[in-house]
């Protein structure tokens, strides 16, 4: 159960929040102009990275607020949180340390247990 | 050869305790666990192995466990419970498991001779077939016979929840932990040191490796320790307290036994649960023994080392006076002293190291005290039937003797505890000296200390903790060591070794829980799972509830041998929390029963109850669904009833559930034109409207009842499971899309109650009700609403109907609600006024046609598809979903669309959820898949018509009016014909409706 940092109450436990998937995909406007494709883009796909995620999560049980925040899919880490209107921060400013491309060790467990 | 009593223990003057193990009574020591009870009168079969039912003795003193597993018949028959863990009480009543009909006499064991057929992959490869035998033949057996205990009787255990936001963790309360915790007396840190056993000490009690501590006796240490912690300002100490999950975050659970060495009682918690969430947490959890595999290593007498070190310090007793002691390093060391110390003599002494590497003190001292020794050597096997009696010894390597003796001391090295480390996402490495994986680079603000840390020198514990918390600016107090010998660890690897015999009865053993083989592993390597993640799961090694605590680290070394790689290349498999089984009560803590749910209940919910109201539970709703009229009425007749009378009379419907959202704000009637597919802008005040939600994907997300006060108000009703749902979504566009538009969303729900009163003569009643209403078409045509004031309050009366007849809906305050009900019916009666349920409601509702979500739409159907075509705002430039309206897919003429269906037998009845196909019967063989059109979303008798009447979701539905076609069942050999018609039954030009 990790913590996160509502930016209007504080710290709270996960179970509080509920998730609102890929952060920063705004909904079309004059939809009528846009091909089926591209509509069906916006309706029906999602980012789902392993690494830096940026992400909604909306404090369900408390201020009922949305914000934003960037997760490191593969380790929980809540690596910022800011508000609907902030500007999102940099891709370069986090530093993925994640040593294969999938993140796993070329042998061994998946929980990467064991320091290569 | 037998037990005795270590005589300078404290236990000899302990009060003695009586129980039962297996219906028969034995005395104990009070502090003994049921493991040392048993060794002290000469138990050693104590289990039947899981798949084979060998006979199994207790093998280590702890947590670690894989054969002492128990039940408890007076703890509502608590299973797998350890034996080494559990203490006794008066009167404690236990049950070995897995055997029948007894431990002496096993049937089961017949599986150990049929052991060829138990080998690795064994549930895989054996149960594939034939169809039906895995129902009927191999479940059955298999639950009989590899049971792990019986479960529990009731559930009826009680623990609570207990949450805690600290500066430091200590985990365990050992050397290590007990310097910690010293060290951070009256810091400014808040403190929480948890040891999972019901005192402190650790190393310092399991073994006399330790003598003093600045000068101090180690018992004394610990009590001084104890009572210097508990007058502190900042540390807390909770004993019994097993820490099972170290979670992200520096999050930990801990189960705390608040019953350890008591009987229950029955008004108190048994468990506590803590929930931990902690800046910094200090790992002092210590290291696990682990075993060598030989021939027969399960037999009952063969015990882990240390284990038995412990069964003498702790609980002063000796399990055997004259055992084998088999080790490749220098821990065992302790154990030879401390049994000659008490006067006994080890029948012999093995150890697979050389001369250099035991050194000549040892060697010297075995001399010395006369002790048969082998060096250079290993223990090839044991024999005997229920307990060893002779142990075979591979003599430099060479020539096998063998020596009598009814217990086996084996140390295979040790092991740091690293299940929670690695648990918190810290990464561990494989370190060639210990022979063993050790903490590396922690994830979290952990901080390991002592042996978990791969530190097996006292003495330099001492340093470590000095140097790992001196940024915490802990106390800067020395604790000194007198050791009862130098504690250089030194190891010679070994995993296994070589048999001699080859027999069925044979086996030399990996994962003794879960009865896995050395030659299991072998065979698994040889037929392709040579990643250790799958071999674990094809071989079922370490897969037991004791998570092959004492063995998974052998079974990498024996792996990697195989495949003559590193023990590091070949990994570890993954550690999960639990760190050790915690019972579901435990879990639960106060969430069950009544306490498990939230139950809403409306405010007639007590007059349903007195009118007999049978409730169906609609979300954390309580809802009656339909009314007895007398005790034995079915429920078909009950609905059959309250849908005629209503039809002919008039009904009412407690409609309290029902969701309500309140839109206030200057921008009120962008937002409602932008969330339902309705236009609101021409729609004129104090009137409502029907209204659909979508989602962007264009299907059909919840619909209610759209009530306008002006632009700027409006009141929206939701389905009774929907209102948080489309609450929240609300909320969400409003937030993320929107932010621009002004407007405030509020759950109403449960500030109004609602009542829907409908039937020809619904008019009349709410006209004697409130009596300055002019309640006439003209003045109040359908699908308006007035608010008035009513007595200190206000009542909002709605003109709208679900059943198809005349009808209002009454909103009203919760606190009003009642007398008001009451009120109605007291107005009603001459009218024959009915309370309905749910069902009824259902049955109603489908006779018009009227669908509901959920029901007729289950996340892939449009408002096209529902013929809703006119409840679209097509001028509206935008709302949500209205693209995709018009995707090729949603355009589609052969969508699943909604018809009637009657039977054309009318003395037939459709069920709910059949295949709707064209032919009678199926063709047999069936040689092409016969076309399914669709399914039958809602079926019932109605009583108004006196047939069958049916909605359903057909390919192309539109163009199969007046067609005939089948309708699959699940009684009798054939479909059932049915017609295709509108799915308006009764009143198509609602006549009734607008009257
Ligand atoms: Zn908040």
């Amino acid at each position: 159960m990790i913590l996160i940092n509502c930016p209007y109450c504080g710290e709270r436990d996960q179970s509080e929040f509920s998730n609102g998937g890929e952060a920063h995909v705004a909904r079309p406007e004059n939809s009528e102009n846009l091909n089926d494709k591209d509509w069906g883009r916006y309706v029906f796909y999602r980012d789902n990275p392993k690494g830096i995620f940026y992400e909604r999560w909306v404090h369900t049980h408390g201020c009922r607020k949305w914000f934003n925040a960037v997760r490191n899919t593969s380790t929980d880490e809540i690596l910022k949180i800011y508000k609907l209107d902030e500007n999102p921060p940099s891709k370069e400013s986090f530093t993925n340390t994640l040593k294969t491309p999938s993140g796993e060790p070329k042998v061994g467990s998946g929980n990467f247990t064991v320091k290569k | 050869m037998s037990a005795a009593d270590n005589k300078k223990s404290h236990y000899i003057n302990a009060k003695e305790i009586s129980f039962k193990f297996d219906g028969k009574k034995y005395l104990g020591y009070k502090g003994d666990t049921i493991a040392s009870a048993l060794l002290r009168n000469n138990v050693r079969l104590v289990a039947r192995s899981f798949k084979y039912h060998r006979p199994r003795g207790l093998y280590t003193c702890g947590i670690e466990e894989p054969n002492g597993i128990v039940q408890i018949l007076n703890e509502h028959n608590e299973p797998n419970t350890r034996a080494t863990v559990k203490q006794i009480y008066e009167g404690i009543r236990v049950n070995s498991q897995n055997r029948w009909p007894s431990l002496n006499l096993d049937v089961g064991s017949i599986n150990n001779l049929l052991s060829p057929m138990f080998s690795a992959g064994f549930y895989y490869k054996t149960f594939m077939g034939p169809k039906g035998f895995w129902k009927k033949i191999y479940e059955p057996v298999i639950r009989r016979t590899a049971g792990l205990g019986k479960p529990p009787k009731e559930f009826r255990s009680k623990s609570v929840h207990q949450n805690h936001n600290v500066d430091i963790v200590i985990v365990g309360g050992g050397l290590s932990g007990l310097i910690a915790a010293r060290k951070l007396i009256d810091t400014e840190y808040d403190v929480l040191l948890l040891e999972q056993d019901s005192f402190l000490g650790g190393i310092l009690k399991n073994s006399n490796k330790i003598k003093k501590i600045n000068n101090i006796d180690v018992n004394k240490w610990i009590k001084e320790t104890e009572k210097l912690l508990k007058a502190s300002k900042n540390i807390k100490i909770f004993k019994n307290s097993l820490v099972t999950s170290y979670n992200f975050t520096n999050h930990l659970i801990a189960l705390e036994d608040k019953c350890a060495g008591k009987e229950i009682n029955k008004d108190k918690s048994e468990l506590t649960l803590h929930k931990i969430r902690t800046t910094h947490t200090i790992l002092a959890n210590g290291h696990i023994e682990r075993f060598i595999s030989f021939r027969n290593n399960d037999l009952p007498g063969v015990m882990l080392a240390s284990s038995f070190e412990k069964y003498i310090h702790r609980y002063g007793v000796v399990p055997e006076t004259s055992p084998v002691i088999f080790t490749n390093n220098s821990t065992t060391a302790t154990l030879l002293k401390s049994l000659i110390d008490l006067g006994h003599k080890p029948a012999a002494y093995v150890d697979a190291r050389d001369k250099d590497k035991i050194g000549k003190k040892l060697l010297d001292y075995l001399k010395k005290s006369n002790i048969p020794f082998y060096i250079n050597s290993e223990v090839e096997g044991c024999d005997g039937s229920k307990k060893i009696k002779t142990i075979s010894i591979r003599k430099n390597k060479n020539k096998i003797i063998k020596v009598k003796s009814s217990m086996l001391c084996v140390s295979g090295g040790i092991n740091p505890d690293i299940h929670l480390f690695t648990q918190s996402k810290g990464l561990v490495k494989w370190d060639d000296k210990l022979v063993t994986f050790k903490p590396d680079v922690p994830f979290q603000n952990t901080i390991t200390l002592g042996s978990v840390s791969g530190n097996y020198n006292y003495e330099k514990t001492i340093d470590e903790i000095d140097q790992k918390l001196s940024f915490l600016k802990a106390k800067n107090i020395r604790f000194n060591l007198e050791l009862n010998d130098s504690n250089n660890f030194n190891i010679q690897e070994l995993w296994e070794t070589k048999h001699e015999k080859k027999s069925n009865w044979s086996k030399s053993f990996i994962d003794l829980h879960n009865d896995v083989t050395t030659k299991d592993l072998k065979q698994a390597v040889k037929e392709g799972f040579d990643r250790i993640e799958h071999l674990k799961r094809f071989t079922t090694n370490s897969m037991g509830t004791d998570q092959g605590k004492i063995s998974s680290i052998n079974s990498l070394g024996i792996v990697s041998k195989i495949l003559k790689k590193k023990i590091s290349e070949v990994g570890t498999t993954t550690y999960r929390p639990p760190y050790a089984p915690l019972s579901f009560s435990a879990i639960a803590g106060r969430n069950t029963y009544e306490f498990y749910d939230p139950q809403r209940k409306t405010p007639i919910h007590y007059w349903h109850i007195e009118n007999k109201a049978v409730f169906e539970d609609v979300g954390q709703w309580k809802r009656p669904w339909y009314f007895k009229k007398f005790e034995t009425e079915s429920m078909h007749l009950a609905v059959q009833r309250e849908s005629a009378q209503t039809r002919k009379t008039a009904g009412i419907l407690d409609g309290s559930t029902l969701g309500k959202i309140e839109v206030k704000g200057k921008d009120a009637l962008e937002f409602m034109n932008l969330m339902y597919t309705n236009a609101f802008t021409k729609m004129k005040p104090m009137t409502s409207r029907y209204a659909l939600m979508l989602g962007e994907d264009g299907m059909i997300k919840d619909d209610g009842i759209v009530c306008k006060f002006n632009d700027k108000h409006f009141i929206a009703t939701t389905t009774s499971g929907g209102a948080p749902k489309v609450l929240a979504d609300m909320e969400e566009y409003l937030q993320t899309e929107w932010p621009h538009l002004q407007v405030f969303v509020n759950s109403i729900t449960e500030q109004f109650s609602t009542f829907n009163i409908s039937g020809p003569k619904s008019r009349e009643i709410v006209s004697k009700v409130f009596t300055d209403v002019d309640f006439s078409n003209e003045n109040f045509p359908f699908m308006t609403f007035k608010v008035f004031d009513y007595k200190d309050t206000e009542v909002r009366i709605m003109r709208a109907s679900f059943t198809g007849e005349l009808g209002y809906e009454i909103y009203i305050t919760p606190n009003h609600a009642l007398e008001l009900w009451k009120k109605i019916f007291h107005y009603g009666k001459a009218y024959d006024l009915v309370p309905y349920g749910t069902e009824t409601m259902h049955l109603l509702r489908a006779e018009k046609g009227y669908v509901v979500i959920g029901q007729e739409t289950d996340g892939t159907v449009t408002p096209i598809d529902l013929n809703f075509n006119w409840m679209i705002g097509k001028k509206k430039k935008d709302f949500i979903g209205k693209r995709s309206l018009t995707r090729s897919d949603t355009s589609r003429e052969d969508r699943k669309q909604l018809v009637g269906i009657i039977p054309l037998d009318k003395s037939e009845f459709i069920e709910e959820g059949q295949h709707v196909v064209e032919c009678e019967r199926l063709p047999k063989p069936i040689k092409t898949p016969v076309e399914y059109l669709g399914h039958v979303s809602s079926s019932y008798h109605s009583p108004n018509l006196n047939h069958c009447i049916a909605m359903a979701m057909l390919k192309g539905g539109n163009k199969l009016m007046g067609r005939k076609l089948f309708v699959s069942s699940t009684y009798g050999n054939k479909n059932i014909p049915v017609e295709v018609v509108s799915p308006v039954f009764i009143d198509p030009e609602n006549k009734r409706l607008v009257s």
